[in-house]
């Protein structure tokens, strides 16, 4: 069986200050893998851990534009193509009746795509995490350095993130 | 990072750039002497002339305020520091209360209804009377004016006040006050834009013909506040206050109401042409004979889909001259669609554009340049005691 999550370390903080310091200086020391885990967003992190852009928006991008496609294609070959029925007397293709359908098709794609994209980036639906401290969800900030990540270095990091002013500092096992 | 960055907050005294002054004033001649010349020689071309820049640019003081209302109304943090540039703009709204009246003197240059002979031998045009007609035109005019000045003096003045008490009741006060205003703003600016230009073709109706002319108003003063943070900014009055993220949202704003102006537009289009009754199509065949049919898909083209596309990423709404060349472009569309709803009632239905109609738009080119001056003169160039100005400096647009 494979195994549900990956060792290392996690330091625990009562400051977002301090969290964002850490973050930073895990980034400076060449870690790439670990992770911030705070109770609300916090301004700046992105850049502290050196986060890029989420991938979502050109998913959304890609499937707006297939949506827009499929509207159009629908609604040609339904009105001009399989059962063509005179409508006023205007052009079999008339585009701008086709418009409002295509505007919803190409809404409807963007917003499935988006949380297609967004489930599969956050690997949900896996509910299990492990659970570091359960006050990370209301007054307590986390990061969690995994022990696969360049340069890691157990002890040193330790020793890092208690003078940054970590309240603790976990070992989390392998499991 | 939000959490140090800024230490540096700083707000001079704005003096206007001798070159800006020069300009102003330079505009603000050429556009009366081009109007003086105009009422002598060319009557009919200098009305049509004066109502669209004279639109053009009371949508942008209603605008302003508008802009001012709805974030003193949601409470809105992230736009304290630029909501005295939206605030400015309002400075031009007694010159739409003056300009209204002056408008009245090319009425019957203007309105169809206005004259007894259309009236006489047009019956749907007679049916019309009650609500179309001379009197109760320019008691709606100084009434819908009057209010709107009322408001911005009040809300305005709130907001100014404060910067020297710095009590919060100013914008406790200013909530209910932008509340009125919206609700005013809703009704009168439908019914200011059914009468200055739907009313130029009085037998042709659209329900929807004041969402349409807001949708203009709102872009386009998205565009100006944009011009105006990039100014400011490059100019250094104000450093630390408004930041590149300010600009990013006021160009999100921008975009979505470039989308907003698109739908409206189609809406009216569509449901015109999908029912082709001939007393609402009217509009549109006099927008598709004489060469407008190329504005009429200029205006979809560069209105909405090259500004639309040029905006959707993100490092294009942080660049300040891509910035720039978008909201140039949004404004001079936002002129060519006044244009292309006033001008095709006029001159046999050809398309007209020269000199009269670029002296008309200095002439309120140069008046709103000068409120804008004296505005920034008077007052400080950032609400700096408003209670959620923290709020707006540590302001930050996350990806």
């Amino acid at each position: 069986m494979a195994k549900k999550a990956t060792g290392g370390l996690a330091a625990i903080f009562h400051d977002e200050k301090q969290i964002l310091q850490a973050a930073t200086r895990c980034r400076e020391m060449g870690l790439s893998k670990f992770d911030a885990v705070t109770p609300y967003p916090v301004h700046g992190m992105e850049e502290a851990i050196g986060i890029k852009r989420s991938a979502i928006p050109y998913v959304t991008f890609v499937g707006a534009l297939i949506g827009c496609s499929v509207g159009l294609f629908i609604t040609v070959w339904c009105s001009a193509v399989s059962w063509p029925i005179n409508i006023g007397g205007k052009p079999m293709i008339s585009l701008p009746a086709f418009i409002p359908i295509m505007f919803e098709l190409t809404i409807l794609f963007a917003a499935l795509s988006s949380v297609a994209a967004f489930a599969w980036l956050c690997r949900l639906p896996k509910m299990d995490p492990v659970v570091i401290d359960p006050d990370l969800t209301s007054h307590k900030f986390a990061i969690f350095v995994p022990e696969h990540d360049t340069g890691y270095d157990s002890g040193k990091l330790e020793q890092v993130f208690k003078d940054l002013g970590a309240a603790e500092v976990k070992r989390m096992a392998e499991y | 990072m939000a959490s140090h960055q800024h230490t540096d907050l700083h707000v001079s005294k704005f003096k206007a750039p001798q070159s800006l002054k020069t300009a102003a004033f330079a505009l603000l001649a050429i556009g009366l002497i081009t109007f003086v010349v105009g009422l002598m020689r060319n009557q009919e071309r200098i009305w049509a002339s004066y109502l669209t820049s004279f639109f053009f640019f009371s949508c942008l003081a209603l605008g302003g305020l508008f802009f001012a209302a709805i974030n003193n109304l949601t409470k809105a943090g992230w736009s304290v520091t630029i909501r005295r540039y939206s605030e400015a703009m309002t400075s031009f709204i007694p010159v739409i209360l003056i300009g209204g009246l002056v408008l009245v003197a090319g009425m019957k240059h203007l309105y169809p209804w206005a004259d007894p002979d259309v009236v006489a031998s047009n019956p749907v045009v007679a049916a019309k009377t009650a609500y179309l007609n001379v009197g109760f035109f320019v008691l709606r005019l100084v009434l819908f004016t009057a209010g709107w000045f009322i408001f911005k003096w009040f809300i305005v003045g709130n907001s100014v006040k404060q910067d020297t008490d710095g009590f919060e009741s100013h914008t406790l006060k200013n909530v209910g006050l932008s509340i009125g205003f919206v609700a005013f703003f809703a009704l009168t600016f439908s019914l200011f834009s059914v009468d200055l230009l739907m009313s130029l073709l009085p037998t042709w109706y659209s329900t929807i013909f004041g969402i349409y002319c807001f949708a203009g108003l709102f872009q386009s003063t998205l565009a100006v506040l944009a011009l105006i943070i990039i100014f400011m900014r490059r100019t250094g009055f104000v450093r630390g206050y408004v930041t590149v993220e300010h600009l990013h949202d006021t160009v999100k704003y921008l975009k979505g109401f470039t989308v907003f102006w698109a739908y409206i537009a189609f809406s009216q289009f569509m449901l015109i042409w999908y029912a082709n009754i001939p007393e609402e199509t009217e509009y549109y065949i006099m927008r598709s004979l004489h060469g407008w049919l190329g504005v009429s898909f200029a205006l979809l083209i560069f209105r909405f889909i090259v500004p639309f596309i040029a905006l959707l990423p993100r490092g294009a709404k942080r660049n300040e001259n891509h910035v720039i060349a978008v909201s140039v472009l949004v404004l001079v569309m936002q002129y060519v669609d006044i244009w292309w709803m006033v001008y095709p009632n006029f001159f046999g239905g050809e398309m007209t554009f020269g000199f009269w109609e670029i002296g008309m738009f200095a002439l309120f080119a140069g008046l709103f340049l000068i409120c804008l001056m004296s505005f920034f003169t008077k007052f400080s160039l950032v609400a700096v005691k408003d209670p959620r100005i923290q709020e707006a400096i540590n302001h930050h647009v996350t990806y």
